[in-house]
């Protein structure tokens, strides 16, 4: 779907021309036709009828819309694109972005991100759902002098490979097990063996030292963890392995896919009701609408965000969501549009799209976001805000089709700085 | 009970499911000496007709009754309308073609179901699990070793039992001599690929329950079914039956003893028969 | 004669981009992935061997590249020869190995060894960063002596130097296609029973062809992370390997140029595709059956036939001033 969103010119004043890139689509367009709205950007030829690129903020939205994170890119693009109408313009500028498919790859991510840049002249850039592609986008986005904020979950983005374009609004995986793990211990404080599973590569280890250090300091017996690689389907085997360690909780710290099937099993070797099962790192709406209530009965879940949230600006958020797609928002649709929200807020709050003001503008902008009051951190540009456990409810006591949890618990727990490994100069 | 033994247990239950996701692959070969890349796509396809049927409230029973068919049917065609035409050609375009194929399955799933991914609800029946003192295993995951065996022995009779698994086996010899003797050889590749569709989406279905529904299982599905099929020896269905056994035992006794290693185990596995025994460990030369 | 026509079109290709296209990112993918599909073609058209392990030498030359150019710094130049290196040794362990078999066995061992290589890539993360992948690879400038000979910071400077990679690999390659290698590859394509009996040496003779590919492509691979900065998992993933053979098998197995054609047309289609169609990838496989069941000489052929349907009419035109076949007045 092309995805170029605007306002007609009937408002705009004369457009600013601050980019190099500007005066060399100039010299590349050939027809001026509006008709020509949908040849292919690479060409050159054109404008769309929607945005005059030559007014617009560009904005783009890279995320996955094939492969196997293609559901999460659907929704971020639409919470982009909810965002973008909302507001339709700012500095007196109409808004415009660009879906860009990254197919969930790194380096078709940069690729069109840089490409983004040079066509267009976008600089504000919202999206990257796995952790490999935003990382990489975070380094390119600086490179081209533009803003990135995503909500990959991986530490390194506010922490060793943070840098000034970068900015995130997901809690990572300190505040992932800090919201989980200290709460259902609290809930349930005989539950002293966890068993853990963990994919293979830095986000599931960070997910798991973060767990390991809780254990230490509360005692908690870790009888076994199972590795196991990003690909895998069948978890069988690492179950089994649980079950005979005799745990009181299963802490599952895959997410997606491979947390949904292994929860299926799990649910299917009958473990749900010898033990107490936690996802750490859930998506939220998406995932219990592909499991089904039956499969989340009783099991805990973490999760960035819920659509029951008593902010002012998640009802709004809803609202909209409803008028528009008939549906609650889901997680990939909040975050992006909070994380095209911040942009936009920035470059208002700015008065520019110059880069360095927009960043300063963000850097401690305290707001009132969808989980309460948030503030981006100025030293690492991580967003603070809450992270929620929920716990999953009885088909029977669902009080609408959404309703398939209950909130436990919320709160903000974040390393400080200096534990980040974050040098932003 | 030792760790490994409910280990080995457990490899025999996902090794049953992966012999009937290969077997049809390994039959197809035999016959057709066509890898057909598109294999995937039709257990993708099983999966889903399955959960299109529970959503609309018919029973898993009749699922595993109609999809398979249905699939089945999909892969005559395919087999008649598309492969038949490349079958002159160099092997490079068979693999093309389903590659082709298995893509736009793909994306039309996608399309018509989206691209999250859904449950199948294991039928009330096999729901639970039985306890045999520490061992503790689903209901369901029994049934499907059960049906599976079950199975087994049914194509196990066709191939050696019936006229049409002579011409099978005959033709996987020579297809000259079959059609010499007067056997329509190009219908007995037609019902030999849509059995082998049939086989996948038997899979599909039967897989449903324990890793639900979602499109890119095709292509997993696809990659194991090329280690068994290797392993086995292609061609063989004895050899599919070895192979799918063995590759589900490593793969969960590996989960105990080292994790991170059993996927790639498998691919070594692969590779080390390719070596030394490229026909696999059942399969005939030539 | 053809090796200077075609040469000439390469050439007319790598100039006509930078006056068409906006991204010079979108036009060095297209070289890119058009020198790797070149090396696929050497394998699938001129020798007969349908490989999937594309991806191994595309990956081996990034994370070469990678490491050479932040851990263990070396001028570049000599990373990227390095690069090239480490896609020919590749390639020729590989190669070694599965030449044992033929036929399906063959591209089933290539299938192995990529998904092999893939699971290697994700454990060492040590040496590829995993799942990451190998971060912040700099795009250092072609200097000699502290002096800059050639910038690369901006996209069209990069492509620019790319080009000329790019052409200089394609007369080579071309140089070797037209040789009596390259002549004999053809033969063991078409008859490699014959080719034996004639006395070749099938193994040496598969296995430099998988050299030469593996140096081409590994090539490809660090021109890429150059480009992008990062050296990904992902360029060693199975869909790399069946990327790369889809666009060999959509530009015409025929000729050299042909894969470059079917590059750019993966490459350029897929870019614009994707912002109107998510689910482009349809049409995808819709054309690569067309291509397996009508046009096995893919594009390249299509276009032959084309011309030459184009230069069929053309004498009915010539003569006749005022009126012409084709019903238009003068």
């Amino acid at each position: 779907m092309a995805q170029r969103i605007g306002m007609q010119r009937a408002l705009t004043q004369a457009p600013t021309r601050s980019h190099t890139t500007e005066s060399l689509m100039q010299r590349r367009h050939l027809l001026q036709l509006s008709a020509l709205g949908a040849l292919p950007a690479s060409l050159g030829l054109g404008a769309s009828a929607w945005a005059q690129s030559k007014d617009a903020i560009q904005f783009g939205c890279p995320v996955p819309m094939s492969g196997a994170f293609a559901a999460n890119g659907k929704y971020a693009d639409l919470g982009m694109k909810l965002a973008i109408e909302q507001y339709g313009k700012a500095l007196d500028r109409p808004l415009a972005y660009t879906l860009l498919d990254t197919e969930g790859k790194p380096a078709t991510a940069v690729r069109k991100v840089q490409e983004s840049a040079q066509q267009k002249g976008a600089r504000f850039f919202a999206g990257g759902i796995l952790s490999s592609e935003a990382l990489a986008m975070g380094k390119e986005a600086e490179k081209a002098g533009g803003i990135f904020i995503t909500t990959a979950g991986a530490d390194e983005l506010t922490g060793t490979d943070c840098n000034s374009a970068t900015f995130r609004w997901s809690v990572p995986t300190f505040g992932a097990i800090e919201q989980t793990v200290r709460p259902l211990l609290e809930a349930h404080p005989k539950a002293k063996r966890w068993y853990t599973i963990t994919p293979q590569y830095v986000f599931g280890d960070g997910l798991l030292t973060a767990a390991k250090n809780i254990f230490k300091e509360k005692g908690i017996e870790h009888v076994g963890n199972s590795y196991h690689s990003l690909t895998e389907k069948e978890f069988s085997g690492y179950l089994t392995n649980a079950m005979a360690a005799k745990p009181d909780v299963l802490l599952l710290l895959n997410f997606g896919a491979q947390s949904s099937d292994a929860l299926r099993q799990a649910v299917s070797f009958g473990m749900h009701k010898n033990m107490t099962i936690l996802i750490a790192w859930a998506s939220g709406l998406e995932q219990f609408e592909s499991l089904g209530a039956d499969l989340c009965d009783g099991v805990y879940f973490g999760a960035q965000y819920w659509h029951t949230a008593d902010t002012p600006l998640n009802h709004d958020l809803v609202k909209r969501s409803q008028a528009t797609f008939k549906s609650n928002p889901n997680y990939s649709l909040a975050g992006s549009y909070i994380c095209t929200k911040l942009l936009i807020d920035a470059i208002i709050k700015a008065g520019t799209v110059d880069q360095k003001a927009v960043v300063a503008a963000l850097e401690g902008m305290k707001y009132q976001g969808l989980t309460g009051e948030e503030e981006v951190r100025k030293a690492d540009h991580q967003v603070l805000k809450n992270y929620y456990l929920l716990k999953g409810k009885a088909k029977s006591k669902m009080a609408n089709k959404d309703d398939y949890v209950d909130v436990v618990s919320s709160g903000k727990s974040f390393l400080p700085v200096d534990k980040t490994g974050c040098k932003l100069a | 009970m030792s760790i490994y033994l409910l280990q080995t247990i457990n490899g025999i239950g996902i090794g049953m499911l992966y012999f009937l996701l290969a077997v049809g692959l390994s039959i197809v070969f035999g016959l057709l000496r066509f890898v057909n890349f598109a294999h995937g796509a039709f257990y993708l396809l099983g999966a889903y007709f399955c959960y299109q049927m529970t959503r609309w409230g018919l029973s898993f029973w009749l699922a595993l009754v109609v999809a398979p068919l249905a699939v089945g049917a999909i892969g005559w065609f395919t087999e008649k309308l598309m492969l038949r035409h490349v079958y002159a050609k160099p092997h490079e375009f068979h693999i093309i073609v389903t590659v082709g194929l298995a893509l736009v399955v793909q994306e039309l799933v996608i399309l018509q179901w989206g691209p999250l991914g859904d449950s199948v609800a294991v039928p009330e029946l096999l729901q639970g699990v039985v306890m045999w003192g520490s061992f503790v295993y689903p209901k369901y995951r029994l049934f499907v070793i059960g049906f599976t065996a079950v199975l087994a022995v049914l194509l196990w009779w066709v191939l050696e039992g019936t006229r049409l698994g002579s011409a099978v086996r005959a033709g996987s010899e020579s297809t000259e001599m079959v059609s010499l003797l007067g056997l329509n050889v190009l219908r007995i590749f037609s019902l030999v690929f849509a059995l082998g569709a049939a086989t996948a989406a038997l899979a599909g279905v039967l897989a449903a329950p324990i890793r639900g529904a979602e499109p890119f299982m095709g292509i997993e599905a696809l990659g194991v079914a090329f280690v068994i099929v290797v392993v086995g020896g292609l061609g063989s269905f004895g050899g599919a039956l070895v192979g799918g056994l063995l590759i589900g035992i490593v793969q969960s006794v590996m989960s105990t003893l080292w994790p991170e290693g059993a996927r790639l185990m498998i691919y070594v596995a692969m590779a080390a028969v390719l070596l030394l025994r490229p026909h696999g460990l059942l399969g005939r030369k030539g | 004669m053809t090796r200077h026509f075609h040469l000439l079109l390469a050439l007319a290709i790598v100039v006509a981009m930078p006056l068409f296209m906006q991204s010079g990112s979108l036009a060095s993918e297209v070289l890119i992935f058009g020198l790797a599909a070149m090396g696929c073609n050497l394998l699938l058209g001129y020798t007969g061997l349908l490989s999937f392990g594309q991806g191994i030498f595309f990956g081996l030359g990034s994370y070469t590249i990678g490491l050479l150019l932040t851990r263990w710094p070396l001028p570049m130049p000599l990373a990227l020869a390095a690069a090239v290196g480490m896609g020919a040794a590749g390639a020729a362990i590989v190669g070694w190995v599965a030449i044992r078999q033929r036929g399906t066995y063959f591209v089933m061992l290539t299938l192995a060894f990529a998904q092999m290589f893939y699971f290697i890539a994700y454990s060492a993360s040590g040496l590829t960063g995993g799942d990451n992948g190998l971060l912040d690879i700099p795009r250092p400038s072609l200097a000699v002596a502290g002096h800059t000979l050639w910038p690369l910071a901006t996209p069209w400077q990069y492509y620019g130097f790319v080009a000329v990679l790019f052409l200089a690999a394609f007369w080579f390659l071309r140089r070797v296609c037209d040789s009596v290698f390259g002549r004999t590859l053809l033969a063991v394509r078409d008859n490699e029973e014959r080719a034996a009996a004639v006395g070749y040496d099938l193994r040496l003779l598969k296995l430099q062809a998988f050299v030469i590919s593996g140096a081409v492509t590994g090539l490809a691979g660090a021109l890429h992370a150059m480009m992008t900065g990062i050296a990904p998992l992902s360029n060693a993933e199975y869909h790399t390997s069946e990327m790369i053979l889809v666009m060999t098998v959509i530009g015409g197995t025929g000729n050299l140029l042909a894969s470059v054609l079917g590059a750019a047309f993966y490459v350029l289609l897929g870019d614009w595709l994707s912002t109107l169609w998510p689910r482009w990838l349809l049409l995808l496989g819709v054309v690569l059956m067309v291509v397996s069941l009508g046009l096995q000489r893919g594009l390249w052929g299509l276009g032959e036939s084309l011309w030459g349907l184009v230069r069929r009419k053309a004498p009915k035109n010539a003569p006749s001033a005022g009126l012409n076949a084709t019903g238009d007045n003068a």
